[in-house]
């Protein structure tokens, strides 16, 4: 199953354009989402899971048109979005039994099997009993992350879902998402670029409503592959470097400001090689479309 | 530092829209009640008089604590709320500057909003005047001090006290929901507060513990004349005095307790229960493969997806605290409600079960509508509300499985609402030791009739707040909608049920007729009201929000798509039932009966006047013989009547024309059949509109001349109406008089107030009846224009399970073609007054024996549940026929009956031998406390007194005449209950007389009438009659007093020719009782209008020497005679006879009612101003007073009487 979206546009009433010309194709496996605050990829993973309307354009899951079917989408999907509650004076087997039960999860027993093992699985077995209201939102986020999994969804949409956890709760949620991963197409959106390294096979960048770079992680760190360089310089003189050079970020080290530039060849000696990771991929794409003040 | 906070308050707070929303909203409420407003009952007081504006503001600074509230409670949340607290409170300022700024600013900015009440009047009342909406005489003078006075005495103390409530609640709780549910529930206990306060004797307490001293404002204004209204403002001392010192002094307490409690720790503290209740992260190992589940997504699935998802929103709302709060406070109300009821004169009913039930209707409606409304917006928001619908949008559910089982959780909500009525009437019943459940009548009612208006009122507020998609907008346009609907029927005087949401005829429950025919009204209306809502409901569905879309545009494409064909066929489903309802609602309401708005009604009365009052002073022929053939058929609900008249001409001029017109109780009342001796007269006229019919004479009738005049009528009641009138034939009690029949002439002015009357155009009228001189007056009988004394026979038919009754003695009882039939007949002449009742009766029969060996048969015919109190009056009716006969003349009739009827109407009512009475009026009333007044008892008495004023002696159609007849009876129960009870039960019983006199005068449209020329404020016959006559027995001695009436009967009963008696004759005969000494009593009570303020001011009492006690009382006595307009016109300078006790403690009597004990009581000559008496008792005394037993009109009767200092 492959989920296709073409030419997808989306303007919200108060004239921001939030998708612009969006295409992607996203096979199953692990999809990374990466873009700066109101890149528009909470919009294109609401416009996937149903919640708002695109303009223009279409979207299919396999057979499915997204946009028209939605109750066909529901259906297979799990959703985990940015932000998200609960009824506070529920406890959390309830309200999963009761979701579970919304995802149609009919018979008794697999829903008090699927419940319990998910508990475990995002670590919240030992508060089950508890209101959430009462969860700290680690807890509350990891609830999040049972709920979207709950079913057996064959597309699992997950917008910043590490936020607020701890790096072991991190782990524990990407070791979950990646087993379910290879037999689903899980799209997430995050601001963490490493974790796309390590998890996604595919990848895209949004900017300003644009996707302006997909691919394979790998493969778009080897474009850049001998064309990163770095230095060290006063904080004085960024102005001046950025008038000569391509700044792509800037980093605070040991007092000093640390400049990436991008140049086919060494800008001068000041300068020395660094290898390209993922996260000068993204800024180097970014700063083609907005202008970058990291410092 | 305080100014500076101060002053950012101020900045703050008038940059905040909500400042001049809350000003707008005063300024626009008092704009519309400056336009539209009516001012006092009395239209003589000025729509803009001092009293009404006081009465406003009181009432507007209670309505303000929900603008005290958000005011008030939000500026130290303000630093919760957006977390300012984190750093605001680490500047270097003080806590008490940073409070004090905070407040003071707060209460400024409060105050300032406050004035846009007298802002907005001021501004509607010339646009109120420009339009029309009252006279230019009705407005008076600008006064600034009217304004300024109240504001200072109520609106700022009152400010004052919900503001710091508010300020503190939230200041020491740090919880700002406190202010939004506290307001409501403070509005809600002082409507409680209020609602039992009704009974008379506790109103010093409630006076002093009102905290808006609204309760302590009508009491001191109840009793102002019209003109006092318009110019006094109630004066600091008192009550009042007290009552403002008390809450002022409250809140102050309670600002310096928050003033020094308050810190800025508590306030960065967070809740000590969140932090116990930390939950531990557990770091159990992670293990188990996610198992393979088997999806479902089919209807049924759907289906038990939505039941199971309505019990955790049910749970949802039945959990949260505020909800439990208001429901509790409801189920107190309610219970409260049932326990004090609706006493007359102070003595409960029975808490059977329709009064249980009726208490939802009072203040419950307000509790049920704000939970619907509330709760509603919670529902329909709470998923986006708390985020979860940004997860629960995506879950693979149609949009009708959360939308059902949002709108079935608050179907389950009214459910409880609804039931709340049925648990707490059960528990009231049960507590007074009630066990007569009628369970039926609660289920019928509660679920079949009250639960679908609960219902449509959600689906209502569910459909706004779905559209609005704002859960605050959404509560404001849910009440703007009801606001608006109220506003239109109030305002604009239009009540057509058909168009308002919800309306629907009223409709009262009886033990006799049960739920009657209201049940097949209610039920369309309800179907007709459900249908739409369901509409609603379906359109709200295919618009239900999900997903991030809030655009109206986009929501609107969003719904095109979500229609399908199920959506579009129930639409029209319902929509075909609606108007299929509403069409025959139509029908029954408009074409089978008739709706008129206020505007239309009076224009028809109007118009009727201007057309036919011409014919007032038309001699006409009065009946003398009366044989009447009448058939009820109380399940078909209609009747046909035969009537064969003697007529005769008694007038000195010829008759060619007969006026008829029919003013039937029976709904669709034609004339079927006319003849007059034998012959059809020529219709030359005929007006159905007005119902009113010119038929030339077949033979002109000379003066003297008799005819024979056969008029045969039917009438039935059809469907139902706008208002839910009960009709006149219904299926148990029916109860109709011989006004069936038409009446001759003109009836009589229909339009009574002059300002309608100069609205329409008719000339603005003193009184209804001509002066004591007027010939045509003195000829006729004050309750009849149609006959004088008439023989009497009827012969009346019924269903065979009914007995039918008419006055006259029963001759015959037959059962024909399964129809009951019974003949009645008079053996003496009687006025033309008879009335037709049935219904399924049991009867108690009794004999009184009279001292000349007469007997008199006594028979109650009641329903036969209501046999409890059936003791008392067959006990009144002996003791009144004893003392009428001893003292007056002997009962004319060989029987006296008793008819119980549905509580339809409220009231008994004399005809010959013969008394109807309503069922709410002593059949189920509680006795058992000797303390409460037996008005069964006073009641009957009065019927039965009747039978002398108004049967024996027949009072002409003059003014003063009335008195004749109420006065009298009055005076004649007042007597009989005397000798019954005792003095005891005389005082608690005239105190109900005094305050109705009181308050009937303050609201009085035209002139206070006096005892002699009075013709239509029953104020004045029954009230001040009562007084007057009672006081005067008192002074010249009842055997005294009842000699020279029994004179006056002698002379004036069974009068058979003109001049019928007036109240100058009546009066002449009481004024032979009086001694020169007592002149001026009977001047002032009769001839003039004079009130006491009689009052004892601090005394005191020694023990003598030989164990006796002195006591020395001080007093001030002075009378005041006032104009029929309520001007005082000056003081009684002369001293008057007045009573002066000494109390020991209030001691029982041998039936256990409480009583004074006298030590000393004797009349004594007061003069006017104060004096001093001296009196030597030989008991400890424990009170004195002047006129102690309030037999004198007294505007403040409380304070006559004062517990004694021992010196």
């Amino acid at each position: 199953m492959q989920l296709i979206i073409q030419n997808l546009n989306k303007t919200y009433s108060n004239g921001v354009q939030a998708l612009k010309d969006v295409n992607l194709t996203i096979n199953q496996g692990m999809f990374g989402l990466l873009g700066p605050n109101g890149a528009g990829k909470s919009s294109l993973m609401r416009t996937i899971a149903t919640l708002q309307e695109a303009d223009s354009g279409s979207i299919t899951l396999g057979d499915i048109n997204v946009l028209t079917q939605k109750e066909e989408v529901r259906k297979i999907l799990g959703y985990l979005p940015q932000e998200f509650g609960v009824y506070p004076r529920v406890t959390a087997e309830r309200m999963l039994t009761h979701i579970a039960e919304l995802k149609g999860i009919r018979d008794k027993k697999e829903r008090k099997d699927v419940v319990n093992t998910l508990l475990q699985r995002v670590n919240l077995a030992h508060v089950r009993n508890k209101n959430i209201g009462t969860f700290s939102g680690g807890m509350k986020q990891r609830f999040g992350v049972a709920q979207a999994l709950l079913g057996s969804p064959r597309l699992i949409i997950v917008d910043e879902p590490t936020a607020g956890l701890d790096p072991a709760e991190r782990n524990r949620f990407y070791n979950l998402l990646s087993e379910i991963g290879e037999s689903t197409i899980v799209i997430l959106s995050t601001h963490i670029v490493e974790d796309v390294t390590n998890l996604c096979s595919n990848m895209a960048i949004i900017c300003l409503g644009e996707v302006i770079a997909q691919g394979h992680p790998a493969d778009l760190v080897d474009e850049l592959k001998g064309k990163m360089w770095s230095k060290s310089i006063e904080r004085a003189e960024l102005t001046d470097y950025r008038n000569r050079f391509r700044v792509i970020s800037t980093q605070l080290k040991a007092g000093k400001t640390q400049i990436h530039v991008l140049s086919e060849s060494q800008p001068d000696a000041g300068f020395s090689a660094v290898e390209a990771g993922l996260e000068d991929v993204y800024f180097s794409r970014i700063s083609e479309k907005m202008d970058l003040t990291t410092v | 530092m305080f100014w500076s906070i101060f002053r950012f308050e101020l900045a703050y707070r008038f940059r905040r829209p909500a400042t001049y929303a809350y000003f707008a909203i005063l300024f626009l409420f008092a704009l519309l009640t400056g336009i539209y407003g009516n001012g006092p009952a009395s239209e003589k007081a000025f729509v803009n008089s001092s009293y009404t504006i006081g009465q406003l503001l009181i009432v507007i600074s209670i309505f303000s604590m929900l603008i005290a509230s958000a005011v008030m409670g939000v500026p130290v949340y303000r630093d919760i709320e957006h977390n300012t607290r984190d750093y605001f409170f680490t500047y270097p300022m003080r806590e008490k500057s940073y409070m004090l700024g905070r407040y003071l600013g707060s209460f400024l900015i409060l105050f300032l909003i406050s004035l846009g009440l007298p802002l907005g009047y001021l501004a509607g009342l010339p646009i109120g005047l420009g339009i029309g909406e009252f006279e230019p005489e009705r407005v008076g003078p600008f006064v600034a001090y009217h304004y300024l006075y109240p504001m200072a005495i109520f609106t700022i103390p009152n400010l004052f006290f919900t503001g710091t409530l508010f300020f503190s609640a939230v200041a020491l709780t740090k919880n700002v929901r406190i202010t939004y549910v506290g307001s409501v529930l403070l509005f809600i206990g002082y409507l409680l507060a209020n609602a039992l306060t009704t009974d008379l004797e506790n109103q010093k307490l409630v006076d002093i513990l009102d905290p808006f001293a609204l309760t302590t404002y009508t009491n001191v204004t109840k009793y102002w004349t019209p003109v006092e209204q318009n110019t006094l403002v109630p004066a600091l001392s008192g009550n009042l005095l007290i009552n403002r010192l008390l809450w002022v002094g409250v809140s102050l307490a309670l600002f310096l307790f928050t003033f020094f409690r308050f810190s800025f720790q508590h306030v960065l503290a967070k809740p000590v229960e969140k932090v116990k209740k930390k939950l531990t992260e557990a770091n159990a190992a992670i293990s188990g493969v996610l198992p393979k589940v088997q999806q479902s997504f089919s209807g049924s699935a759907y289906f038990r997806q939505m039941l199971k998802q309505t019990i955790l929103e049910f749970r949802n709302v039945a959990t949260d605290i505020y909800f439990i709060a208001i429901l509790l406070a409801g189920v107190i109300f309610l219970f409260l409600d049932g326990w004090f009821g609706n006493p007359i004169y102070g003595t409960p009913s029975l808490p059977l079960t329709y009064y249980m039930l009726e208490v939802k209707d009072f203040n419950y409606t307000l509790f049920a509508f704000i939970i619907i409304i509330f709760y509603t917006g919670e529902v329909v928001h709470r998923d986006r509300s708390v985020n979860y619908a940004n997860i629960s949008d995506a879950f693979p559910i149609p949009n009708w499985v959360t939308f059902g089982s949002k709108f079935l959780a608050l179907s389950l909500v009214c459910v409880v609402l609804v039931s709340m009525i049925l648990v707490c009437g059960v528990l009231n019943q049960t507590v007074a030791g009630y066990f007569n459940y009628e369970w039926s009548m609660y289920f019928t009612d509660l679920y079949l009739l009250e639960l679908p208006e609960y219902l449509q009122m959600t689906m209502l507020a569910f459909f706004i707040h779905i559209l609005v998609n704002n859960k605050f907008t959404g509560h404001i346009v849910s009440i703007g909608v009801w606001i608006l609907m109220f506003a239109i029927r109030s305002f604009a005087e239009i009540d057509y049920n058909l168009f308002f949401f919800s309306y629907r005829p009223g409709y009262t429950l009886s033990d006799m007729n049960g739920f009657g025919h209201f049940i097949t009204s209610i039920t369309w209306f309800n179907i007709y009201w459900l249908s739409l809502g369901g509409v609603l409901l379906l359109i709200g569905n295919l618009f239900w929000p999900r997903g991030a879309e809030s655009s109206g545009q986009v929501r609107l494409q969003l719904a095109r798509t979500r229609n399908n064909r199920w959506v579009i066929g129930g639409t029209v489903a319902l929509l075909v039932v609606w108007i299929a309802t509403g069409t025959y609602i139509y029908y029954n309401v408009s074409r089978v009966n008739r709706y008129y708005t206020r505007d239309e009604r009076l224009e028809l009365g109007a118009d009727f006047e201007k057309k036919y009052a011409k014919y007032r002073l038309t001699p006409q022929p009065k009946v003398s013989d009366a044989s009447i053939a009448i058939n009820l058929y109380p399940s078909d609900r209609k009747m046909d009547a035969k009537g064969s008249f003697t007529l005769v001409n008694k007038t000195k001029s010829p008759i060619d024309t007969l006026f008829l017109f029919i003013q039937s109780q029976v709904g669709n009342t034609r004339i079927t059949e006319l003849t007059i001796d034998g012959r059809a007269p020529v219709l030359v006229r005929k007006d159905t509109i007005h119902r009113h019919f010119s038929y030339l004479l077949p033979k002109v009738m000379e003066p003297g001349d008799t005819s024979q005049m056969i008029v045969a009528v039917a009438g039935i009641d059809r469907g139902f109406d706008n208002g839910g009138a009960p009709g006149a034939i219904i299926q148990n009690g029916t109860f109709i008089n011989i006004g069936i029949f038409p009446s001759f002439g003109y009836p009589g002015d229909v339009i009574s107030s002059d300002k309608d009357r100069k609205k329409y155009g008719l000339p603005e009228r003193e009184y209804v009846l001509p002066p004591q001189t007027d010939s045509v007056g003195l000829s006729n009988f004050l309750f009849t224009n149609d006959g004088d004394w008439i023989t009497y026979e009827a012969t009346i038919s019924t269903e065979p399970g009914q007995l039918a009754i008419s006055p006259g003695y029963l001759e015959k009882e037959w059962v024909e073609n399964g129809r009951r039939y019974f003949h009645y007949k008079m053996d003496k002449q009687i006025d033309l007054f008879a009335n037709f009742s049935s219904a399924n009766y049991a009867v108690q029969r009794d004999t009184w024996k009279g001292p000349e060996g007469d007997t008199v048969a006594i028979e109650i015919f009641h329903h036969p549940a209501h046999d409890r109190n059936l003791d008392r009056f067959i006990k009144s009716i002996k003791a009144s026929l004893d003392y009428f006969g001893t003292n007056f003349s002997p009962y004319q009739f060989r029987q006296m009956r008793i008819l119980e009827f549905p509580r339809y109407a409220n009231f008994a009512q004399s005809f010959p031998n013969t008394v109807p009475y309503s069922e709410s009026f002593g059949w189920v009333a509680d006795f058992s406390d000797p303390d409460d007044t037996d008005y069964a008892f006073y009641v009957t008495a009065h019927e039965v007194a009747h039978q002398w004023w108004g049967h024996q002696v027949m009072p002409s159609a003059t003014r003063g005449a009335n008195q004749i007849s109420e006065s009298m009876a009055e005076y004649s129960a007042l007597m009989v209950l005397r000798k019954e009870y005792g003095d005891e039960c005389m005082q608690k019983f005239l105190k109900y007389s005094l305050d109705g006199y009181l308050r009937g005068r303050a609201t009085e449209s035209k002139f206070e009438a006096t005892l002699l020329d009075n013709d239509t404020r029953a104020y004045v016959w029954y009230r001040k009659g009562s007084l007057i006559l009672y006081a005067l027995q008192d002074l010249v001695g009842e055997d005294h007093l009842n000699r020279a009436l029994k004179a006056y009967v002698d002379s004036t009963a069974f009068r058979t020719k003109a001049p019928f008696t007036t109240s100058n004759e009546w009066y002449s005969f009481i004024k032979r009782a009086v001694p020169d000494s007592l002149k001026y009593f009977t001047e002032d009570s009769f001839e003039k209008i004079a009130l006491y303020e009689n009052k004892i001011n601090e005394s005191d009492y020694v023990k003598m020497a030989d164990g006796r006690y002195k006591v020395t009382i001080n007093i001030q006595s002075r009378k005041v005679y006032y104009d029929g307009k309520g001007n005082e016109t000056g003081d009684g300078t002369s001293a008057n006879l007045i009573d002066i006790g000494v109390f020991a403690a209030d001691g029982k009597n041998d039936r256990g009612m409480t009583r004074k004990t006298p030590l000393y009581l004797r009349k004594h000559w007061v003069n006017p101003g104060k004096s001093t008496l001296e009196v030597i008792v030989n008991e400890e005394p424990t009170k004195a007073g002047i006129d102690p037993y309030n037999k004198l009109i007294d505007r403040i009767p409380d304070d006559n009487t004062k517990g004694l200092t021992k010196k």
